[in-house]
């Protein structure tokens, strides 16, 4: 027995030591271990030999064995060790990574424009207390005008050129959400005379309404609107005010100087145009035609015959109305310069919302 | 409608106050005001000149050269082809450098050889009218070298008023009217206007019979001693400056007169009326006549119109007729001043295409008492000009006619509480008096008398006149006031709030994108979708040939956008919420009934051939639909084949499924029908594979929600494995699938099929349908025996469905 511990690992650890520079080191490390460890490797032929051995050589031979099993074992383990915690540093290192690849590309979907205009004004409002209300876009005479105080023959008529479904007109296309003024009103004089009603009513109405006119960039014979409706006990133009204001902080996120001036729609007295202070300028911009005033919306009290039409005392009770273009709020919003894209169906368009 | 500056200055003086005042204070207390802009702006530029010397052109027949003086200090040596150019002339000078109209800048040039150093005006070529026989010649006195315009003293400011928004103020249509506003606002005194009748002579009045009550006052008036000659230079400014061309002397002073005070007349040249009565009826059926834009119009019974005797002169507030109208030689006048039931008015000049200046007043409803001071404004003018006008007889004054005039309650508080402002009772009583109304105190509020020009349509009620003092007082002083009231909570909105969870979802994780159609379909559409012969509601008067109906339902909105969208976009993920309208359903007052959808559509290229049994369009469609259920906490839907959907034909008679969801009718889902692809143009490179499918909203919202309750999680390991089965074609993947549920004895955790194959490993007329079963247990681990125990279950199933089950 000539060949001490020291002699027997020296060659393996040296292959060991060798095979963490190579390519393949994994390869090699477990070669060396099929060779050393493995059924018919170094130490299982030493062991093998042990029998062979006279007696008193034998406990030291099993011994010398054994450790050359642990030290074979340990320089593996150790190598590997260090190959992976080398290979992670190499990774961590970041080396061939491109950091301008794009990512996994998602298809995505996305609500209308003018939806998603709707519901950050159905929130606003809804959070001071007003309902959503729905109307019919086929409407009857009576509600689109008649109950509204434009009688026949009113030239108020000639503001709103107006689809009919019929010669005598009973049945129109709604040119406006006031529209819906009536049918609120009307269920709102049931709860009054019922005694549920706990003032002021306030409602927003969106919807689809049509002007029959010829379509260009700027006009279209189908478009959008918000009509708003207050009715309670003294309200006022200070009321009106306080509203609007609130709509345009919400719409434009800060504090928008406005302006009322008088303005004619038979549903309203008075009635008023409310302006806007241009957002997009100081001095005059294309969007408020150099005046610095942006025409947003039609608005007023509401009308005592209205009221009184509907059934509604206008002694006891008063309200404001306004009407938004919610069609040109959205293009306003968005930079759309054509209206007619709102409605077109064009994934193009619809594709960057 | 357009006001002069110069103009409104004869009722109001405005010294101090610029055009741009009077556009903004119009605008904060009246009307809205379009624009503002210098009249003439040319006159501007121009310089006074003198021609010291003119000479033949030498080698032209009709061109002068001229030697100008323009104060310059050197004469100008200028170029005329005007005939009426002479030496000692005083003349408008365009020098070098002035541009005239919009962008006809002078330039030095020359003309035949000749040197020429600007322009000698015409009238035409500044804006004033539309003579050009030559230049225009000023007076001697000009001074040379100012400009013309503050030589002559022309300056002038055209204000645009947007007609329609003074449609309720009759009292606005004129210059005076308008200063009337003024004078309220700056608080100046509207100028006195003397509206009397000259003396007249002792003929009998003109006989008038009115036989309609659409005519509450006429009077007619005879003039003589007048001529048709050039009108005064003032009058003729004031006419061009608002955008009326000057006619002659009659003509321009009856124009004037309905600009001054918004009344409309009109005047017969009375030789043509020959001494016929004048009579004011309804058009006799059949009847026509040529009006004096010598058109003949054909009239119908409700039209208004003017006679001498039989004959129709006039059709009554819109336009006089060519047989009676003033012309050169005209001497002998009758002055007609009336007023008209608007709606009369309105319904002719409607029906006739024929808005005139007289006809857009009428329609507004004029007091009949401006009438006589229009008339009396007229004579008065045109007697200052022709000193020689008498009036032969005194006026006729004939129909029933009632002063409009009224007096309204308005209390200071309902004032005060309307606007939310705090205006005390004199600010309040100061402004109406200032606006022309007359009021007195009594029992603590005010008596305010209306005049009659504010009375017929405009001030009727107490709020009417909330607003005249809320105008003047200025929207701009009211404070802002915050909504009060009882904290309730609102009614909950279930249908929006469904919608909005149905927008999210799809547009999220359904990856569609929302759109929103014209409620309008094509006729050309609806042909290739088959439904032409449905009933649809439609308008009478279209935007455009062929687009008169209104969609019964919302998927032929979202086919009309499929073969534009492919051919920018592989896939086409589009859904509407949208409303559609069924006219044989309608209500008692003839509301058709209202149906509220969702449609989804999906179009994609087709898939290939070898592609798995879900990628196509309606397996996309159908796995939305799934998957919304899921989000709006439904219960799964279940899809069966139908024959067909009522109201779409056009889908595949083979693929089109019912929804429903227990034993609610949700909608249908179903694939394009191939021949109606290629109807819309789905062909070649925009082949597509479509499916569609219309959920109905009121269905959705009535669907029963189920919340979802915890299931705890398996605490035992359970056993995973795949099966495939070998069946006849007709075997449906429902009964497969339920035929393992069975077979599993209550331990499937999960069933999901992930490959459909026919082909030759399976043999013709057979397919394989291969499952991951998921196999678990509450009680205990489950066994490889387990799994044996299944597969032989599995086996036994298959054979029963008559094929086998596949050996891996």
């Amino acid at each position: 027995m000539t060949e001490t511990l020291e002699s027997l690992f020296e060659p393996i650890r040296a292959r060991i030591a060798a095979a963490e520079s190579q390519e393949s080191a994994e390869d090699v490390l477990r070669q060396v271990e099929r060779e050393t460890l493995d059924k018919g490797g170094v130490v299982a032929a030493l062991l093998a030999a042990i029998p062979t051995l006279p007696g008193p050589e034998r406990p030291l031979a099993g011994k010398r064995a054994n450790e050359l099993k642990g030290a074979i074992t340990l320089a593996l383990a150790e190598a590997r060790e260090r190959l992976a915690t080398r290979a992670m540093e190499r990774e961590r290192a970041g080396s061939g990574f491109d950091a301008t690849l794009p990512g996994q590309r998602a298809a995505r979907g996305g609500l209308h424009p003018l939806v998603a205009v709707t519901r950050e004004l159905e929130d606003l409002f809804t959070s001071m207390g007003y309902v959503v209300l729905d109307g019919p876009e086929i409407e009857t005479d009576y509600h689109n005008f008649e109950a509204l105080n434009i009688p026949r023959d009113h030239p108020a008529r000639d503001m709103q050129d107006t689809f009919r479904l019929d010669p005598e007109g009973k049945l129109v296309l709604r040119t406006h959400t006031s529209a819906v003024q009536a049918r609120g009103l009307k269920r709102l004089a049931e709860e009054v005379r019922a005694g549920r009603f706990a003032p002021p009513f306030r409602a927003i109405v969106p919807g689809k309404v049509f002007r029959q006119e010829t379509t260009d960039a700027s006009h279209e014979h189908t478009f959008h609107q918000m009509e708003g409706l207050v009715v309670g006990k003294d309200i006022s133009v200070g009321h009106l005010i306080g509203a609007m204001k609130t709509l345009l902080r919400g719409v434009f996120g800060r504090e928008i100087e406005i302006r009322l001036r008088p303005g004619y729609f038979p549903f309203v007295e008075p009635g008023f145009e409310l302006d806007a202070r241009c957002p997009f300028c100081k001095e005059g911009c294309s969007v408020c035609k150099r005046s610095t005033w942006i025409e947003l919306l039609p608005c007023g009290l509401v009308h005592p015959n209205v009221l009184k039409e509907c059934g509604l005392d206008p002694e006891e009770w008063s309200g404001f109305a306004f009407g938004l273009g919610l069609s040109r709020l959205v293009m306003l919003r968005y930079g759309i310069d054509d209206v007619r894209l709102l409605l077109s169906g064009d994934l193009r368009f619809l594709e960057q919302f | 409608m357009h006001l002069s500056y110069r103009w409104l200055q004869r009722h109001v003086d405005l010294a101090g106050i610029s055009p741009e005042d009077v556009r903004t204070n119009l605008t904060l207390s009246t009307c809205e005001v379009e624009g503002l802009a210098r009249f003439a702006p040319a006159l501007s530029d121009v310089t006074v000149g003198f021609v010291a010397e003119r000479a033949a052109h030498p080698d032209s027949d009709h061109l002068s050269i001229c030697k100008v003086d323009v104060g310059a200090g050197e004469l100008v040596q200028i170029v005329c082809g005007a005939p009426n150019v002479a030496r000692g002339q005083k003349v408008a000078v365009a020098t070098i450098g002035t541009t005239l109209g919009a962008d006809f800048k002078i330039k030095k040039s020359k003309i035949r050889g000749q040197e020429s150093c600007g322009m000698i005006c015409s009238e035409r070529e500044l804006g004033l009218g539309d003579e050009h026989n030559g230049i225009w010649v000023l007076p001697d006195e000009t001074p040379i070298g100012k400009r013309v315009a503050d030589a002559l003293d022309l300056v002038d400011w055209v204000i645009e008023i947007d007609n329609k928004s003074v449609t309720h103020r009759p009292d606005l249509w004129g210059h005076r009217g308008m200063a009337a506003e003024l004078a309220a606002i700056f608080q100046r005194p509207l100028k006195a206007l003397d509206t009397s009748l000259p003396r007249t002579g002792d003929w009998r009045p003109w006989e008038v019979r009115v036989e309609t009550d659409d005519c509450p006052r006429y009077l007619a008036l005879p003039i003589d001693g007048v001529r048709a000659e050039r009108s005064p230079e003032w009058l003729r400014r004031l006419l061009l400056a608002v955008g009326q061309r000057p006619i002659d002397l009659l003509v321009d002073v009856s124009n004037f007169v309905m600009l001054d005070l918004g009344q409309p007349n009109h005047l017969f040249d009375r030789t043509r009326l020959a001494g016929r009565p004048i009579v004011v009826r309804k058009a006799r059926p059949g009847e026509r006549m040529q009006t004096l834009d010598a058109v003949e119009r054909k009239l119908e019974t409700d039209d208004l119109l003017i006679c001498a005797g039989e004959q129709p002169v006039a059709l009554a507030g819109i336009m006089g007729g060519e047989e009676s109208k003033v012309a050169v030689e005209t001497r002998e006048l009758l002055l007609e001043v009336a007023s008209f039931q608007p709606a009369v008015v309105r319904r002719t000049s409607a029906r006739l295409g024929l808005r005139t200046d007289a006809s857009a007043r009428f329609e507004k409803n004029l007091s009949p008492t401006l009438a006589l001071d229009a008339a009396g404004h007229l004579v008065r003018l045109l007697s200052a000009i022709q000193p020689d006008l008498v009036l032969p007889a005194p006026l006729a004054d004939a129909g029933r006619w009632k002063d409009p005039a009224r007096t309204v309650r308005v209390r200071p508080d309902i004032v005060r509480k309307r606007l939310g402002a705090p205006i005390a009772d004199g600010e309040i009583v100061g402004i109406l008096t200032r606006l022309g109304f007359g009021v007195t105190s009594s029992h603590g509020g005010l008596d305010v008398a209306v005049p009659s020009v504010r009375a017929t349509k405009d001030i009727s009620l107490e709020q009417d006149l909330v607003e005249e003092v809320g105008r003047i007082f200025r929207y701009g002083n009211v404070p802002e006031h915050r909504l009060e009231g009882s904290l309730a909570a609102p009614p909950v909105d279930r249908r929006r709030a469904l919608v909005r969870k149905v927008e999210d979802r799809l547009a999220g994780v359904g990856r569609f994108r929302q759109t929103i159609g014209y409620s309008f379909v094509a006729d050309a559409l609806l042909a290739k979708l088959g439904l032409a012969e449905l009933p649809h509601c439609a308008v009478i008067n279209p935007v455009a040939e062929g687009l008169t109906r209104i969609r019964r339902a919302v998927a032929p909105s979202l086919l009309a956008t499929v073969e534009h969208n492919r051919r920018h976009a592989k896939e086409v993920r589009l859904f509407e919420l949208g409303k559609g309208y069924r006219p044989e359903c309608a209500a008692q007052n003839g509301e058709p009934a209202e149906v509220h959808e969702l449609v989804l559509l999906v179009a994609r290229e087709p898939a290939a051939a070898n592609a798995r049994f879900d990628d196509n369009a309606l397996a996309a469609l159908r796995g939305a639909i799934d998957d919304l259920c899921f989000g709006l906490r439904l219960e799964a839907p279940a899809f069966a084949k139908v024959e067909h959907v009522d109201g779409a034909p056009y889908l595949h008679p083979g693929k089109t499924l019912a929804i429903r969801l227990g034993e609610h009718e949700l909608g249908w889902l179903a694939a394009l029908d191939p021949r109606v692809e290629r109807e819309l143009g789905l062909v070649g490179e925009q082949k597509s594979d479509v499916a569609l499918a219309t959920l109905f909203l009121d269905a959705l919202l009535a669907a029963p929600v189920r919340e979802k309750i915890y299931r705890p999680m398996p605490r035992f390991p359970g056993v995973k494995l795949d099966v495939a089965l070998a069946l006849p074609a007709a075997v449906a993947a429902e009964d497969v699938r339920v035929a393992i549920e069975r077979a599993a004895k209550g331990l499937a955790g999960a069933i999901e099929l992930f490959d459909v194959y026919t082909g030759p490993n399976v043999g013709p007329g057979r397919k394989s349908l291969a499952y991951h079963v998921h196999l678990e247990s509450d009680e205990r681990t489950l066994t490889d025996q387990d799994a044996q125990k299944f597969l032989q279950r599995v086996e036994r199933a298959a054979t029963e469905l008559g094929g086998d089950l596949r050996k891996a």
